[in-house]
């Protein structure tokens, strides 16, 4: 998968932004996993080439952030906390029941529907409303199985997702 | 002039040194010849204190064990290398690098030379206490097909990232992923790509980086080596040449800091494996049939002798400057009027008078590399220019018809020119910002030929004149510049010759010459045409010395012997000389070294001898183990 | 844009002194808002009436101690800067709030962006940089455009550009997003990534101060550290001083999360005992359990038993039995959980977060995390014992680059010196009396 000339033109753009060429990397592979939902060696190569590095160190840096996914990921991708203060609130039978209900047996492991992934992840700095995930840019709070069910429902394109409480969506805000 | 950096003194182990300030403890260690292991730690890399294996012990400093290589020393500072602490911190790291170490020594490549296998001797606990599972990677990897990588080995020092980053500024080698899951890679597992490559097989403290060329041959301690002078361009990279058995085993960089700063090319570290060839031509050929040295020389002499301009002689880019002087009386007597080509050389003209050393580079303010990318032509002074710029600050301009490699750097500013008209893009040079302060230092090439190399000498000198600057042609011949001393070259190809001496392998041998002798080390096509054949040395038999791009005249000081009926090149041309009725009865190659140097004021170094390597103190060990 | 969602911790009649005073106010978030509780008046009193040496003089008078987790004097860390010497300097803000535990810095982004826009121009004042950079960690997207909207908000009324309040001082701010590295709360790591590497860190000297961000001196603060100086500025340092103990003066905010029946973010002045903090604010242990064990800021900072909950919260009472104040994130487990396990999930959580680069931590974490899942398995041996003691040494006593591997090792160190019991139980004995008490 290739990046689109909009998207190479976006990256062109952001050098000038920083002190530094290499600062432009890591903001340049975030455009490119937006297109794309994952990063490709060709996009890695394309975005080394507009920003004149070697395309070995994209990779390096790509390959060093949890946050940049080098292998597919489902349209929406589950990434729920399972470190200590989310554990102690049940996160490990939030995270088998989130795998049983989009019907895959491993973290990572995109559903046959394509819509959904889940991966634990450490601390998201949301303790106070554990457990909770983080999907599609936001924030899920005081997860339940049944909350859950909401959401996945609600992504399926089914319901509301009303149930479990969430933070505002940051890509749809006021500004 | 008195050293303007401060000395500091302090103790090591209760040994009292003094340094410069400024100086890491693991460096003024050395000094001494107190060991403190290192492995993340190179002096030619910026310190990084990854491995945490030089640990010792400050006082007076913090409750906890510091790292040597990343702590300058301070006045009345006690480093204790051998106090409990720093010897329990130091094996402990040992025990923690070897959890998952293979322990496959005994079919590592780097065993008997392995830093981790010595200091795992001197100072790691003397029994493993690793239960676990080890990791595991596949291996071993191929990642060029000179290069091999056994993630399994690495101790993730990062030598060969940090050293491809900050030294040769390409990023084809990096770390991939985090943690314990960390892996050397190249990019997308595509095989290296870069002319610096093989430095990191001599960077790597561990058996992790392997020369897939030299991979299983010989132990280290199976080999001899010597002190000698890489072939295979101008730069005149200090190497050692490994020999077993009557064989060139490997090539080594052996750090000059005036010359190569410690690296080489993979055409010096590589190319050398037709040393050892069944192929090579060991037995004169007359009509292709074997004869003596006599006969065939006897027959090479009646076929040049007296031809004038119509005999054309080509020579090796690796003539030695010897073998030059002794070509030379040949040229302005029995030969005189011969027309003589020299195989890869550029089109420069003879050196100026205001040459530029390549140590000169650090101390430049701004470098002007023109109709160059230096990295073709001059490989390790290229990496030169690129320490300059990075780690002394040195402006760098560059003056090429296209961007080269040196222009991703940020701050390199790039002047462009329509092919051909190099010279011109010069001269317009001289009130350029970056040329306004000195020390100014200018590189130039001939665009591999496409440039008129005389013009731009010319262009350069002018403008060299002008803003004060010194010069550096970029010869590309091994001794171009020493054959130029000896005035012998006049002429670009061997067209329009009928008659015909080629030496080495020759671009161009005219079709239709009444008369032709070959002098090389591998059989070529055209030898087919040869009346006689006779076998040449290499670099790794052959005695003399090159004169560098830079006007420096080191010695070649070959492994290994001659196998008769090989002959050294300086001989067979007595000979020839002789036959061709030149009085010449120099027993051994000192006396024509001292007759060249006579001879050619330009070369007057050739009666010099070497000064020997200096010989490293002996290092104390001992009480270092838990 | 609206508040994240509903406001757990100080707010309201429970807000804070300092911090969190004004939480609970509709609308905090916005400039207009903000501006009516007295927003940016302490930045127009620190550009147009105090010299920059003023205000570090006023932070040096507060006492204020870095909240990111070394706690070291924040007026005293602005002084290391050199002297301006024409070429640029950095504020560089660390947001990249990932120790487990600590949601706070999130907490006052989402909830009061401008409290931390304003004291991040007031930093830029006083150590004279122009520019500054808010290292923001990757997951934060809303809290990432809320500053946004605030710096742009700020903006267009003039606080910040070209020229600030009229005053020939331009101060811009920038948002960086990290992606996914815990290491970046590291100040140096924070800087590599910054500058577009892979975060690993790097050795010190040359310090930040000195050379930081693209090369140049910079000065780190944490989030919560700058939404201070408002307070400071506006009050005084002497007033801010009154707060607090003599060495640890000042407010902090605690998240408090886990085993407890409320938890949330909750302002308490320094040197008030945890009990204060985790039994009246948070709510205490569920009904029928007690509370076992607990970490007093963020998983980093030595474990603590249910039986020093009395421990007063400033720094030095936490030294002295043998922790530290850290990040702020109290974690709290009832007497339901192994501490094994829990020691366990850490040691995961630091071995994935190791960078790689120094040597004990990228090895002696992955190895105590394999010896763990063998010991819980039941394949434990006598030995483990001393393989637990090795590696928590190999790790700890000062040898890794960075403090990751030092917060690794303590908590294999201090779990088995508080908990031996539990570890010899499982080692030894193969079994787990709390985990089967808690399943009965």
């Amino acid at each position: 998968m290739k990046l689109s000339d909009h998207t190479l033109k976006e990256i062109r753009e952001l050098p000038p932004k920083y002190p530094h060429i290499r600062s432009a990397v890591m903001p340049a592979l975030d455009l490119a996993q937006e297109e794309l939902g994952m990063l490709t060696q060709e996009a890695m190569t394309q975005v080394a080439q507009a920003l004149q590095v070697d395309p070995g160190y994209v990779e390096g840096v790509a390959t060093f952030y949890s946050l940049f996914h080098l292998e597919p990921v489902g349209k929406h991708h589950l990434y729920v906390c399972n470190n200590l203060s989310c554990q102690l609130r049940g996160a490990e039978e939030l995270l088998t029941h989130i795998k049983q209900s989009i019907g895959v047996s491993e973290y990572g492991q995109v559903s046959a529907d394509g819509l959904f992934s889940v991966e634990p992840v450490e601390c998201l700095g949301a303790c106070e409303y554990a457990p909770m995930l983080r999907a599609d840019h936001r924030f899920h709070y005081d997860l339940t199985p049944a909350t859950i069910d909401a959401l996945l429902k609600e992504w399926r394109g089914h319901g509301d997702g009303k149930k479990a409480r969430k933070e505002a969506h940051p890509r749809a805000g006021s500004h | 002039m008195p050293d303007p950096t401060p000395q500091v003194s302090l103790t090591i182990d209760g040994r009292p040194v003094t340094v410069p300030k400024g100086t890491l403890i693991v460096e003024a260690a050395k000094l001494i010849g107190v060991e403190i292991p290192v492995f993340c730690y190179h002096h030619k890399l910026d310190p990084v204190g990854a491995c945490r294996l030089c640990l010792v012990e400050l006082s007076p400093g913090p409750p906890r064990a510091q790292t040597a290589c990343t702590t300058p020393v301070a006045e009345g500072m006690a480093v204790r290398v051998t106090s409990p602490m720093a010897v329990k911190s130091r094996a402990d790291i040992l025990e923690f690098e070897l959890t998952n170490h293979p322990l496959d020594c005994p079919v590592c490549d780097k065993g008997g030379e392995c830093p981790l296998q010595d200091f795992t001797y001197r100072h790691g606990y003397p029994v493993s206490r690793v239960q676990e599972a080890r990791l595991h990677f596949a291996k071993p990897l191929p990642i060029s097909d000179r290069i091999a990588l056994d993630r399994e080995r690495c101790v993730l020092c990062y030598r060969c990232t940090r050293y491809y980053d900050e030294v040769a500024w390409e990023q084809e080698l990096t770390t991939n992923q985090r943690g314990v899951q960390s892996y050397i890679a190249t990019q997308f597992d595509q095989p290296l790509q870069s002319v610096f490559s093989g430095n990191i097989i001599d960077l790597c403290p561990v058996g992790a980086l392997t020369s897939r060329v030299w991979r299983f041959q010989s132990r280290p301690w199976d080999m001899d080596h010597t002190a000698s002078i890489c072939s295979r361009c101008a730069v005149g990279c200090n190497v050692n040449l490994w020999e077993r058995r009557g064989e060139l085993m490997r090539v080594t960089a052996r750090e000059n800091d005036e010359i190569d700063d410690g690296w080489i090319c993979d055409r010096g570290r590589f190319e050398y494996t037709h040393v050892n060839s069944p192929e090579r031509l060991t037995q004169p050929l007359v009509q292709r049939r074997p004869a003596a040295w006599e006969g065939a020389l006897s027959r090479i002499a009646a076929g040049i002798k007296g031809r004038g301009p119509r005999l054309g002689v080509s020579i090796p880019a690796d003539i030695t400057n010897e073998e030059a002087f002794l070509l030379a009386r040949l040229l302005n007597g029995p030969l005189r009027g011969a027309r003589v080509v020299m195989q890869g050389r550029t089109s420069l003209p003879a050196p100026p008078l205001n040459q530029l050393a390549i140590k000169d580079l650090d101390g430049c303010h701004t470098i002007l590399v023109v109709a160059s990318d230096v990295r073709a032509d001059a490989p390790i002074v290229n990496l030169r220019v690129k320490k300059a710029v990075a780690k002394s600050g040195a402006r760098l301009l560059t003056v090429n018809p296209e961007l080269i490699d040196f222009d991703r750097h940020p701050g390199v500013e790039h002047v462009a020119y329509e092919p051909g008209h190099a010279a011109a893009a010069v001269r317009k040079l001289f009130d350029h910002p970056l040329l306004q302060q000195g020390p100014v230092g200018i590189l130039y090439g001939d665009s591999a030929g496409s440039e008129d190399g005389a013009a731009i000498a010319t262009a350069v000198a002018w403008l060299a004149k002008e803003i004060g600057a010194k010069v550096m042609p970029l010869y590309r011949a091994t001794n171009e510049r020493g054959v130029l001393a000896f005035g012998i070259l006049n002429g670009d190809s061997l067209d329009g010759c009928e008659y015909v001496l080629t030496w080495g392998q020759a671009l161009a041998v005219p079709k239709g010459v009444r008369f032709l002798a070959c002098w090389d080390d591998f059989a070529r096509p055209y030898h087919d045409r040869a009346q006689v054949v006779i076998p040449a040395t290499t670099f790794a038999e052959d005695q003399g010395s090159y004169t560098n791009l830079e006007g420096r005249v080191q010695f070649l000081v070959p492994p290994l012997q001659p196998r008769p009926p090989l002959r050294q090149g300086w001989e067979v041309l007595q000979d020839l000389g002789l036959a061709l009725g030149l009085a010449s009865d120099y027993l051994g190659i000192f006396q024509v070294q001292r007759d060249a140097a006579a001879a050619y004021p330009a070369q007057a170094a050739l009666a010099v001898p070497p000064a020997p390597a200096p010989t490293a103190a002996p290092v104390a060990m001992g009480a270092a183990r838990p | 844009m609206p508040a994240a969602t509903e406001l757990r911790g100080s707010h309201g009649k429970a807000a804070g002194p300092v911090l969190t005073k004004d939480f609970g106010t509709a609308d905090l978030h916005k400039l207009g808002v903000y501006e009516k509780v007295g927003g940016y008046q302490a930045w127009r009193k620190a550009l147009t009436t105090m010299q920059p040496a003023e205000v570090t003089g006023e932070v040096k008078a507060s006492g204020l101690r870095g909240r990111g987790g070394a706690g070291f004097p924040t007026g005293t860390k602005w002084g290391f800067l050199p002297p301006p010497d024409g070429g640029p300097r950095y504020v560089v803000v660390n947001a990249d709030e990932s120790e487990p535990g600590t949601a706070k810095d999130r907490y006052l982004m989402e909830n009061h962006p401008h409290q931390l826009v304003e004291g991040i121009l007031i930093a830029c004042y006083a150590i004279q940089a122009h520019h500054a950079w808010i290292y923001i960690r990757g997951e934060y997207d809303l809290q990432h455009d809320m500053i946004a909207a605030a710096i742009a908000e700020a903006r267009a009324a003039g606080y910040l550009g070209e020229q600030p309040l009229g005053k020939d001082f331009p101060i811009d701010i920038h948002l960086y997003r990290g992606h996914g590295a815990y290491i970046c709360g590291e100040e140096t790591a924070l800087l590599e990534s910054l500058e577009g590497k892979r975060a690993q860190p790097r050795s010190r000297p040359p310090f930040p101060a000195v050379k930081g961000a693209w090369g140049r001196p910079t000065l780190l603060n944490n989030v919560e550290t700058l939404s201070t100086l408002p307070w400071i500025i506006s009050n005084g340092g002497a007033a801010y001083a009154k707060f607090g103990t003599e060495k640890s003066p000042g407010t902090r905010l605690f998240t408090v999360s886990g085993d407890v029946q409320r938890p949330g973010n909750y302002e308490m002045e320094l040197g008030k005992p945890f009990s204060h903090l985790i039994n009246d604010l948070a709510g205490g242990p569920f009904p029928g359990h007690s509370i076992k064990v607990w970490w007093p800021g963020g998983c980093s900072a030595p474990v603590l038993t249910g039986e020093m909950l009395e421990t007063p919260s400033d720094m030095e009472s936490l030294a002295a039995v043998g922790s530290m104040g850290g990040s702020g994130g109290v974690i709290v487990a009832d007497d339901r959980r192994c501490v094994v396990r829990c020691a366990y999930r850490l040691l995961q959580f630091y071995a994935h977060e190791s960078c790689g680069k120094c040597t004990p931590c990228r090895v002696g974490g992955d190895w105590a995390v394999r010896t763990y899942e063998r010991v819980l398995e039941g394949e434990g041996t006598a030995a483990d014992l001393a393989t637990f003691d090795r590696i928590q040494t190999g790790l700890a006593a000062g040898r890794c680059l960075c403090g990751l591997g030092d917060s690794a090792g303590w908590v294999i160190q201090w779990t088995m010196e508080r908990f031996r019991d539990e570890y010899e139980e499982h080692i030894l004995h193969h079994t787990c009396s709390v985990e089967a008490g808690a399943r009965a």
